[in-house]
């Protein structure tokens, strides 16, 4: 068997691997840089390297199975992070959403104004004589024809030209149309401006279309500013990713870009009311809502464990259906617990038969998300501690009982303390992970119920994660700049939080 | 050496293929428009009719599974993922037109004069227009003339109904929202009651200084819709949910539809009895959004080198008769289009809808609909007060003022990005 992973087979395989991941990462390498994402291009690259130097050479043997491991954290964590981290930095938000370069161009797009008539011509693409891209420009009502360029403008007489049934001319001398097939493949026809009259010009704006143009706005390199050339009203960079009039700042030219703030979606966690209101509120809930899901679903998942962990009639029919839940793919079971407590329709209300209104009071809609996180949570601690108590020393117990100690003495004094030395770091991952249960909260309640009436963006159940949600995304104003600082916020917290857990559990003493 | 040999070869023959294997982006010219799990199918079906929309271009329309995900989705969407064209109504182009997703058109004379100028001050931002009007959205009433045997002439007349009939006749609801959502189609739900988002002057124009008066509404409401303990009186629901099963199955008489509803109704062997919700004066009615979708353009066809193309589809698929007739005989939404209208294939129950979205619209105005600045948007606090009312028993005028309160700080903010 061990055959298959050396010789000549094994380096086969191995090229053709290496050499199929090679291609891919080479074209995604490409794609990238063709579309100007330079660092996506760069890390792309860097790991073809990474990777063909690793399994080409024999270097470093650790290093032939940390490699793939390393690339994805930094492809699938660092990197996020570090966006993350960048990005709560800026103004990120709707009407804020593109690179400056970007904004700039859309505003010159913008920033141009038709002539008092708006007015547009029938117009045919192609080649002057001089092979210059050329249009035969028709002004059907009034029976006026001209070719146009860049840079020259000639008026032709009506029986210089031939006109198809619409009156629109066709073919002019020194003019050659171009197919609307051949035209489709290169587009740089319509990014010219061609030459009409008094300053203003001739754009393609669609096939066998033509609208005559002035521009409105130019952009100074040197001063960064924009001017209006016609009212001559200077439009200056105002630091947080809109171009302002000058003595105006409200009046701003859009779109705007990504412009850096600094900390001040930090500080504005802190000052502005509005935003800390919420985030106190959530943030509490939050640790509540963690801390009793970890107590009830360890509680719960720890007395079963007693329970079937002595010897009774049916007992792996019993264990194989309270494991059940954690088979089940928790997002059907959050639907159909989202069914079941329906107000109208829902199973609960009709067997208790009520009329609870679950997810539009705050309590009973917070009393539904721990119950359903009960039942999600309590197989895997059910499993875990069933495990944990077949690895206490039955002499340990058997001791207690030689010695006196009653039943509730025993798992006071010695299975509790021996379990939670065995669980706590379970218990501290199980306690990040539910900080974080977005699923939950969003398939079930949406964060809600929330006095929209109020003006409460938060809802009763959101916990920080689902408002952080709700920030970016819940609104029509989407806000990703707050969103990242929370996000980096909640970092933080679960990071503190687990370390310092971990520090009290003593468990990083066992891998030293 | 042999080795070395056929690993250079194999890595070098990789790089190869990873390099000269042409990125997808460069292949054909392909349009891509964006719609949502209604149009996108039935616009794969009409484009499907001709090959030559656009010369030199084919069209590939992805089809999301809501209008909600195709709002995430554009959201979401950048240069590299976004499309080139995509439908959808005209109050999202506020907020795309400011964050650089859409792109100005220009339309010909004739081609403007297709549509009314309202339609394109619908789809237009800061001055520049962004899309092509498609079809008109409105609902309508409709009601079950099995049980109902002449149209209401007031609200009140349909609550003594209900409350008449329905013990008698098991009915789980007196008039229910079957189409638009507790928003977008409950609008009529709320002015027929005397709450309007944003009052309009006779001659179309926003009137700015006056906003619905809460005492009234709440009055109407206790009248109307709760019973002596302050409770909801059933005639009303504060959610959509199962209006429609309902309604046809007879258990509700009064239904507000979509205009993209009205033939499954007619299939089912309802006769398309279509009128605005009647106000509480006899004579006066409930307005109701009479917005207009559109074709919109995006910044990214641009990017793609398909601008002229896209523009292409807009005016000579999306804003023509032709189109626009083939399209509605398959969506079957009341066109936009003047010609088009006049078509012998648009279908009475599109017409009908179109003649009670004439007896009492308002256009939709994103700027103030869409904006959070009293503390909520539109969409949001509109469910929101028949959720407090209805469903918690919440006092309903001082629901009612917070809710006016909301609505006026909304428009004023909105009135400045217009």
């Amino acid at each position: 068997m061990s055959g298959i992973f050396r010789g000549n087979f094994a380096l086969v395989v191995k090229i053709v691997i290496l050499a199929g991941v090679t291609a891919i990462l080479s074209l995604l390498a490409q794609s990238a840089f063709a579309r100007g994402e330079i660092a996506i291009g760069s890390f792309l690259v860097i790991s073809i390297v990474a990777l063909n130097f690793t399994y080409l050479t024999k270097v470093s043997i650790p290093l032939k199975f940390f490699v793939p491991g390393v690339l994805l954290f930094i492809a699938f964590v660092i990197g996020p992070i570090i966006f993350t981290v960048v990005m709560s930095t800026f103004n990120y938000k709707t009407g804020n959403y593109i690179s400056k370069e970007a904004a700039i161009e859309q505003v010159l797009i913008r920033g141009v104004e038709p002539d008092a008539n708006q007015t547009t011509f029938d117009v045919v693409a192609g080649k002057a004589s001089d092979g210059k891209d050329a249009i035969l420009v028709s002004d059907v009502a009034n029976q006026k024809f001209f070719l146009s360029t860049q840079d020259n403008l000639s008026t032709l007489d009506a029986n210089e030209v031939v006109v198809n049934e619409y009156g629109v001319a066709t073919t002019a001398p020194n003019f050659v149309a171009t197919s609307l097939e051949d035209l489709a493949l290169d587009d740089s026809y319509a990014k010219i401006r061609y030459k009409f009259s008094d300053g203003y010009y001739i754009v393609i704006e669609a096939q066998g279309v033509g609208a005559v143009f002035r521009q409105a706005l130019t952009y100074d390199e040197k001063t960064d500013t924009m001017r209006n050339i016609q009212s001559g009203e200077v439009y200056v960079d105002n630091g947080r990713g809109n171009f302002a009039l000058e003595g105006s700042p409200d009046s701003v030219l859009t779109p705007g870009w990504r412009a850096p703030i600094w900390f001040e979606n930090y500080t504005k966690l802190v000052t502005d009311s509005r935003v800390r209101t919420p985030l106190i509120k959530v943030f509490i809930w939050t640790v509540i809502f963690a801390s009793l899901t970890v107590l009830s679903t360890f509680a719960f998942g720890l007395l079963l464990a007693i329970a079937l962990n002595r010897r009774m009639r049916g007992r792996r029919v019993y264990r194989s259906i309270l494991i059940l839940p954690y088979a089940m793919p928790s997002i059907m079971s959050i639907l159909i617990w989202g069914g079941m407590f329906d107000s109208q329709f829902g199973a609960i209300n009709n067997l208790l038969n009520t009329d609870i209104a679950w997810f539009s009071n705050p309590t009973y809609a917070r009393a539904a998300v721990l119950l359903v996180n009960l039942w999600l949570g309590f197989p895997y601690f059910y499993l875990i501690c069933s495990g944990s108590l077949q690895a206490i020393p039955s002499e340990l117990l058997e001791a207690a009982a030689i010695d006196g100690a009653n039943p509730r003495q025993v798992f006071r004094q010695i299975t509790l303390p021996l379990l939670l030395q065995i669980l706590s770091p379970l218990l501290i991952a199980s306690f990040a992970f539910n900080f974080n249960n977005f699923n939950l909260i969003y398939l079930l309640t949406g964060g809600g119920p929330r006095d929209t009436l109020d003006g409460e963006l938060a809802g009763a159940t959101d916990i920080l994660i689902s408002y952080t949600y709700q920030i970016a995304f819940g609104t029509n104003i989407l806000d990703f700049g707050l969103a990242s600082a929370i996000s980096v916020l909640i970092f933080f917290l679960v990071a503190s939080i687990s370390f310092y857990g971990i520090r009290k559990s003593k468990v990083m003493e066992t891998f030293g | 050496m042999f080795r070395k040999k056929a690993i250079a070869v194999a890595v070098a023959a990789a790089f190869g293929a990873g390099i000269f294997i042409a990125p997808s982006q460069a292949a054909d010219k392909e349009i891509l428009v964006w719609a949502d799990e209604t149009r996108g199918p039935n616009l794969v079906k009409t484009l499907a009719k001709k090959s030559d929309w656009v010369p030199g271009h084919t069209i590939k329309v992805v089809s999301f599974s809501s209008y909600d995900a195709l709002k995430d989705a554009l959201d979401k969407a950048s240069g590299t993922t976004g499309p080139d064209v995509f439908v959808a109504g005209n109050d999202w182009v506020p907020a795309l037109a400011k964050s650089g997703k859409l792109a100005p058109v220009v339309l010909t004379a004739q081609q403007k004069g297709q549509f009314t100028p309202g339609q394109l001050f619908d789809l237009s931002y800061g001055g520049k227009l962004y899309g092509v009007p498609v079809d008109v959205n409105n609902v309508g009433m409709i009601y079950n003339t099995k049980m109902v045997k002449t149209a209401p002439k007031s609200y009140g007349e349909m609550v003594k109904f209900y409350l008449d009939n329905k013990k008698k006749l098991g009915l789980k609801a007196g008039l229910c929202i079957a189409g638009g959502g507790m928003s977008w189609g409950g609008l009529s739900g709320f002015s027929a009651l005397g709450a309007d988002p944003y009052l309009m002057n006779a001659d179309g124009t926003v009137n700015y200084n006056k906003s619905f008066d809460p005492a009234v509404f709440a009055k109407n409401v206790s009248t109307y819709l709760l019973d002596k303990n302050g409770k909801s009186n059933g005639f009303y629901p504060a959610t959509d949910t199962g209006c429609m099963d309902n309604y046809l199955a007879g258990k509700v008489p009064f239904a507000v539809v979509g205009n993209w509803h009205w033939r499954k109704f007619a299939e089912a062997g309802f006769q398309m009895n279509i009128m605005p919700v009647p106000g509480v004066k006899a004579g006066t009615y409930g307005k109701m959004f009479g917005s207009v979708s559109g074709a919109f353009l995006t910044s990214y066809a641009e990017a793609h080198g398909v601008a002229v193309g896209a523009k292409s589809l807009l005016t000579t698929f999306f804003a023509s008769t032709a189109g626009q007739v083939l399209y509605q005989a398959e969506e079957g939404r009341p066109p936009a289009d003047k010609g088009a209208q006049k078509s012998q294939l648009v279908l009475p129950g599109q017409k009908a809808m179109g003649v009670a979205a004439g007896m009492s619209s308002i256009p939709q105005i994103g700027a103030f609909l869409n904006t959070n600045a009293g503390g909520a948007n539109y969409w949001d606090s509109a469910p929101a007060y028949w959720t407090a009312v209805l469903v918690d028993g919440k006092n309903p005028l001082a629901e009612a003022k917070k809710l006016a309160a909301i609505w006026k700080a909304n428009v004023a903010a909105g009135k400045a990005d217009l």
